[in-house]
């Protein structure tokens, strides 16, 4: 029993230890745990800086919400959030509300909102890389269609 | 209860009145705290697990249930194996026995006191003997919840 539990334990550890290794990106570690407020991004540099740091900002302004990532591509806007915890029994009806606010606020622009984790993670990995210069444009473009398809996916 | 005791002779009701004197009382709130405990630290697992399938596989947290489920099972099943499970029954109750994990630990408890006649129709025959209600109520209340959401769809009310 002791043993079974000592191996157990030790497994354990060594996962935990081998999966934190060789990771450069440090904020998109601990993003499903603490709170991390991405910058806003813009996949490419004309598509429009100001009007989404005006986006995140519209979000955080919403009670429920505390934790925001706004990424914008060519098309596509994508904005995650996270929901405070006795909130989260109401996150269809907030879900609902931000979008109809942000559409009647932006109509140019084509929402995908959405308040999966997966989708938050990934947002942040996405802001991290193109931060730290390892994505170009056209890569940062592609993996913001491919996480707009995952939300697609979930309805 | 009062008819039963009417029935009674009054040697009978000197008896019932000894016997519960002397009856040892059950811990129902010492039991309820630690089924919570463990049932809580389960769940806490159940999380961990739900994060890692997040963080290193392409899961969103709606579909992450499913594997997040399979692991919990398995890993009471192996656990119940070990004989560990059942240690963990006797202390936590309820705790251990309500979350998934008590499903997994159902069958491969039965097919463990089964194996002595057979693999048909010891391990494969009574496997379920537990385990088959929760599957069936299960499917049935799954199958009753889809129909009504079905219905108020096609209503317009959902």
């Amino acid at each position: 029993m002791v043993y079974i539990i000592r191996v157990f334990l030790s497994i354990c550890i060594t996962l935990l230890v081998s999966c934190s290794q060789g990771q450069a990106e440090k904020e998109s570690q601990m993003a499903l745990i603490k709170t991390t407020n991405p910058n806003p991004t813009v996949t490419k540099k004309n598509y429009g800086q100001d009007n989404v740091e005006k986006i995140e900002r519209e979000v955080e302004s919403i009670d429920e919400i505390y934790d925001v990532a706004v990424v914008k591509g060519k098309e596509a806007t994508l904005v995650v959030y996270k929901v405070k915890h006795m909130q989260r029994f109401r996150m269809k009806q907030i879900e609902k509300d931000l979008t109809k606010k942000l559409e009647e606020k932006y109509p140019k622009e084509q929402f995908t909102v959405s308040s999966d984790y997966k989708i938050f993670l990934e947002a942040v990995r996405l802001v991290e890389r193109k931060d730290n210069g390892n994505l170009s444009d056209k890569q940062a473009e592609k993996r913001l269609n491919e996480i707009v398809k995952m939300t697609s996916d979930m309805k | 209860m009062a008819s039963k005791q009417k029935k009674m002779t009054p040697q009978q009701q000197k008896y019932q009145q000894l016997q519960q004197k002397h009856e040892l009382k059950r811990p129902v709130l010492k039991n309820c705290i630690k089924a919570f405990f463990v049932g809580g630290l389960i769940c806490v697992v159940g999380q961990a697990i739900s994060y890692f399938y997040i963080y290193f596989f392409d899961f969103t947290e709606q579909s992450v249930g499913n594997p997040t489920v399979a692991t919990m099972v398995f890993l009471s099943m192996l656990l119940t194996g070990f004989g560990v499970y059942d240690r963990l029954g006797q202390f936590a109750g309820a705790g251990s026995a309500v979350p998934v994990t008590g499903f997994g630990n159902a069958v491969i408890s039965a097919a463990i006191e089964h194996r002595t006649e057979g693999f048909v129709l010891g391990v494969g025959g009574n496997m379920f003997k537990l385990a088959g209600s929760v599957i069936l109520f299960g499917v049935f209340s799954a199958f009753v919840v889809a129909l009504i959401k079905t219905l108020l769809g096609m209503w317009g009310v959902l």
